[in-house]
């Protein structure tokens, strides 16, 4: 395409009649380093790998500079498709985090099965059996202007999970659902999953040491690669338009659990030839930027060049050469490999685990490594793409300004409702707080046999998934949009706090983060802003709140996400910094769910109320507020309170443990009374856990952090010593009682006094009333 | 004692599977579907495990009945030698006509349809944990060989087509009078309310289980494979350590194979 000696507008009109997202500026640096214009497949190559999405051009200077990475746990940071932390000295757990955004918004099953699709790959690629998934959803309001394409869009990626993670054999083990306005126009799919290696197994996606020299094969696998997913990163990095809609759906990539099913299996012989011969490999799965990104990206990390022929490939047609190359066609793995063991592997694929029979797909070897350090591509005999391979892959970084948001919030004025009961009632049939089981029944979380505490029953999901080993994962997420909206610094930082304290509550480590950071258009300076003070906020926590038994250290973030561009014309997403953690157990059976008891037990509160309603879900549901006081984090009280957690049920003392979240202290003891069937009851006094001053609603729905611990009566003594050695105060609000009635007083006077049986109805009702 | 555990395009429990024979004392490899048929006469028994064989295209189980390992497996059943078929097994096993027996397809595992108070609350894919209770004599079935009459065991499904239905009639009655219904979904004190969620998936007379005449094949859509821990039985932290109550099914499964050489 010629660009040398062409003015601005004309190479700006011929780029997007192509349909090519850089900028002329972007096209002229590609041509000045050929030294002439460049092809279309290579121009489409650029275009895909220099993405938002590929490159990380806006984020990676903020994410380089916030975020802690390493920590003595680390096994491998954030370099590859998925980060990497240690479990004891044998075992690691793998982790990696995207999103699915835009396909979602467009086709929401397809869109959300790809999701899993993409990362479970991930995991995989790292010689890595998967174990579980988790799901954070958020959706636009199902009762607002928009609500039949919210529920629409609802239904559609709970089907896409469902349908992809069960056929696949990978449990789902966690997540949280949002409904906000602000996702009317664009939810957000983001998607986690985790798997267990050794240590001295791990695969490496990267051309492996000596792979030039030794001219090793690049072999592709999987699925016959079509236009499908075409140009799905440039469209992941741009704001959605209605208008454009049909187009879009061709970006949209299409699910194959079946196959993937069989590819994994595959891959697990592929893993036991690789360990039985001591051979080294590459292996990395095919997602964004496809066939280009997948193979560029492992021959520039292993210092190589490569030299590739399309005419090798095996397509499901005839199609251009930039089609091949970037196409997302799903299903799809890339192995480099010495020639020797070509035969073997390809035997793997074609023959003992017959791809072409079973499922249409195959492996096929498409090209060789090289020593020299272009990345060249061939297509019917013709070099269509010869280009400097770190160079495609270095990508460009892009100082992006930043400006503060004026956030326009008060505190409102309220006067307290006389019916406390009413009032919680009301929330716990709301669709943010409602029990998720409507949806989690859809999930496999008994697949593989590993499940210890599932869905519902507590703040984080746990799997033992090594046989002959005590230790169990625990896995949770969180982000509270609203928070955003007021302060996204305290988003990120509360995004973090809560996973961790979510870990905590069932006897787990906190041992590493992820992150996804869902935000608009970072080049709107006020976007790029909200990026900017949730990352900070984020990693602030993360360093502040230290890996347990390594003070001063973070707990490390080995693996994200960005994703931009989640705007429409009407608006932009609330900033939404996703953080997942995983957590460590070393004694599974140790771990405690949130569910109540005994009768006579005590419930102790750790973490003090503050007036911190802003962005509640009290002052939401009932006053229709925001407000402006978000729950911050007070990092040493925040470490202490989920150190004391973790040992206080360690030591068996909390059998119970719950944090506070979404509805405040009044809607956390209810859910631990109503979690199951309902066979106990509370009765607490609350005065006293906050300022005299504070008026009784703020005590009971301010969400400032907060844990609730279950004792025996006869360990009760034992429990305030071991909080008060954190120098924490202990909170003694009272007891659990054998009648099904939730008692909240105050100074003796009570504040609630609700019939549990009642109450567990509007909780399990609620989300099924908003998304069918 | 070598169990052979089937596998076809898209099975998902193959390996915890294998793990819950070997528990039982068994020795067990996985069979995949493209391996020479022949050599499936050299186990002693056999269990077709979950998953979503061929993608459920068509209907669950049916095209993994047309494989021609199947009919291998039909004539080893006609030998007397044990096949246990779970959630999707069942579905392929009914789909072989090997179950309830008759060679012909006579029952069919329809979608899921959740019914309370004469509404239907909702259809399709429900993962959850049952109690099941068993409706036979000890050694009617290979799966059951162990159990008491009315034994309660708790054990997860997770299907989308579990729904027992038949267009044959007295089928069912023909069923329970020869004491080939060997589970059905009941509640925790081991009464079969025919409503959900007691009745899971909307089954007729809540069966979850079914053997043929012979006793030597076992179809059920519960996983027994998942609750060989009593550390994998919800909720958690409520129980000693031990073995969990599918394990029964695969140490009937070894006793059947004791006292039938």
């Amino acid at each position: 395409m010629k660009i040398i000696g062409l003015a601005d507008d004309e190479v700006d009109k011929d780029l997007r009649a192509a349909g090519i997202g850089m900028s002329v500026a972007e096209a002229r640096s590609i041509a000045a380093v050929l030294g002439r214009d460049p092809t279309l497949p290579e121009l489409f190559n650029y275009d895909a790998m220099w993405s938002e999405h590929c490159s990380y051009k806006s984020s990676r200077a903020t994410l380089k500079e916030f975020l802690p990475t390493d920590g003595p746990n680390v096994v491998m940071g954030p370099v590859e498709d998925a980060g990497i932390v240690a479990i004891d000295d044998e075992w690691c757990v793998v982790i990696s985090h995207e999103s699915h955004n835009h396909p979602s918004q467009i086709l929401p099953n397809e869109g959300a099965a790809t999701g899993i699709g993409g990362i479970v790959r991930d995991v995989n690629c790292m010689g890595a059996k998967v174990v579980a998934t988790a799901d954070p959803l958020r959706f636009g309001d199902p009762y607002g202007p928009s609500a039949n394409k919210v529920r629409w869009v609802a239904e559609g990626v709970v089907d896409g999970i469902w349908q992809y993670g069960d056929a696949l054999g990978v449990p789902i083990m966690a997540g949280d659902i949002v409904f906000d306005e602000s996702f009317d126009n664009n939810c957000l799919v983001n998607v986690v999953a985790i798997g267990v290696v050794k240590k001295d197994e791990i695969i490496r996606s990267r051309a492996p040491l000596g792979a030039g020299e030794g001219g090793y094969d690049v072999i592709l696998v999987g699925k016959p690669t079509d236009s499908s997913g075409l140009g799905g990163v440039v469209f992941a990095s741009e704001a959605l338009r209605e208008e454009e809609e049909a187009t879009n759906r061709g970006a949209v990539q299409i699910p194959d659990p079946f196959l993937k099913n069989i590819l994994f299996k595959a891959n697990e012989d592929l893993f036991r030839l690789v360990r039985e011969e001591g051979v080294e490999i590459g292996f990395k799965d095919l997602g964004g930027g496809g066939f280009t990104c997948a193979s560029s990206e492992m021959g520039a990390a292993g210092g190589f060049g490569m030299e590739l022929d399309l005419d090798l490939m095996h397509t499901a047609g005839e199609f251009p050469p930039e089609v091949l190359c970037i196409a997302e066609t799903q299903e799809r793995f890339l192995i480099i490999s010495p020639p020797e063991h070509r035969e073997r592997i390809l035997e793997i694929y074609n023959k003992d685990w017959d791809l072409p029979g079973a499922a249409g797909a195959k492996a096929s070897v498409v090209g060789k490594i090289c020593t020299h350090d272009r990345y060249i591509v061939r297509d019917k005999g013709e070099k269509v793409i010869d280009v400097p391979i770190q160079h495609l892959t270095g990508g460009i970084r892009y100082e992006r300004e930043s400006k503060p948001r004026k956030i326009d919030l008060f505190e409102p004025d309220l006067v307290m409702p006389e019916d406390m009961n009413a009032v919680m009632l009301k929330l716990l049939s709301s669709p943010n707080i409602a029990s998720r089981e409507h949806v989690y029944r859809y999930y496999d979380t008994e697949v593989q046999g590993n499940a210890r505490i599932r869905p519902g029953e507590a703040d984080a999901g746990l799997i033992v998934p090594v046989r002959g080993k005590g230790f169990g994962i625990a896995l949770a997420v969180d982000s509270n949009p609203f928070y955003g909206r007021i302060s996204p610094y305290w988003a990120g930082a509360t995004a973090v706090a809560e996973a961790m304290r979510n870990v905590a509550c069932i006897g787990a480590t906190p041992s590493t983060l992820t992150d996804c950071l869902n935000f608009g258009n970072p080049e709107k300076p006020e976007a790029f802003w909200e990026f900017r003070e949730a990352t900070r906020g984020l990693a602030d926590s993360a360093k502040r709140l230290w890996l347990k038994g390594y003070p001063g250290q973070p707990v490390p973030i080995v693996s994200g996400n960005v994703s931009f561009y989640n705007e429409a014309p009407e608006g932009s997403i609330d900033p939404s910094p996703v953080v997942a953690c995983v957590g460590i157990i070393s004694d599974a059976e140790k771990a405690v769910t949130m569910e109540l008891k005994e009768a006579k037990d005590r419930i102790y509160l750790i973490g003090r109320r503050y007036d911190e309603l802003g962005g509640s879900e009290y002052y939401r549901e009932i006053f229709n507020e925001t407000g402006a006081n978000v729950p911050q984090v007070r990092f040493e009280e925040e470490r202490a309170m989920i150190h004391a957690t973790i040992d206080a049920i360690d030591r068996g003392l909390a059998v119970s443990a719950h944090d506070i979240s979404n509805g405040g202290l009044a809607i956390s003891t209810s859910e631990m009374a109503i979690a199951q069937e309902v066979r106990l009851g509370l009765d607490l006094e609350i005065d006293g856990c906050g300022d005299a001053s504070l008026s009784s609603d703020r005590l009971l729905f301010s969400e400032s952090s907060g844990i609730l611990l279950e004792v025996p009566a006869n360990r009760a003594k034992e429990l305030e010593e071991l909080i008060r050695g954190f120098n924490l105060e202990p909170f003694d609000l009272g007891s659990v009682t054998d009648e099904a009635k939730l008692v909240i007083k105050r100074r003796g006077a009570p504040l609630i006094d609700l019939d549990l049986a009642e109450a567990r109805d509007a909780w399990t009702s609620g989300l099924e009333e908003a998304i069918e | 004692m070598r169990i052979a555990v089937i596998q076809f395009p898209g099975t998902n429990c193959e390996h915890e599977t294998l793990v819950a024979v070997r528990d039982a004392g068994m020795d067990g490899e996985i069979f995949r579907w493209n391996r020479p048929e022949q050599e499936l006469s050299e186990f002693d028994g056999y269990i077709v495990p979950g998953g979503f064989s061929y993608q459920d295209r068509l209907r669950a189980g049916v095209i993994a009945s047309k494989e021609p390992v199947m009919a291998t497996l039909k004539e080893e059943a006609a030998e007397g030698k044990p096949v246990i078929g779970i959630c999707n097994g069942f579905q392929i096993l009914v789909e072989s006509g090997m179950l309830p027996g008759s060679g012909e397809i006579d029952l069919a595992l329809a979608q899921n349809v959740m019914v309370k108070g004469g509404r239907i609350v909702r259809r399709g894919y429900y993962c959850g944990w049952t109690t099941l209770r068993h409706e036979s004599l000890p050694r009617r079935s290979c799966g059951s060989f162990l159990l008491d009459g009315g034994a309660l065991l708790q054990m997860p499904i997770a299907h989308a087509e579990g729904n027992l239905v038949t267009a044959k009639e007295g089928l069912i009655q023909e069923l329970a009078d020869e004491d080939q219904v060997i589970f059905r979904y009941c509640n925790s004190s081991g009464t079969a309310v025919d409503e959900f969620p007691v009745n899971v998936n909307g089954s007729t007379e809540n069966i979850a289980g079914i053997c043929n005449p012979e006793g030597n094949v076992l179809g059920m859509m519960p996983h027994p494979e998942r609750a060989i821990f009593s550390w994998q039985l919800p909720p958690p932290g409520r129980r000693p350590p031990g073995p969990g109550p599918g394990r029964m099914v695969f140490e009937s499964m070894r006793r059947f194979i004791e006292v039938s050489r």
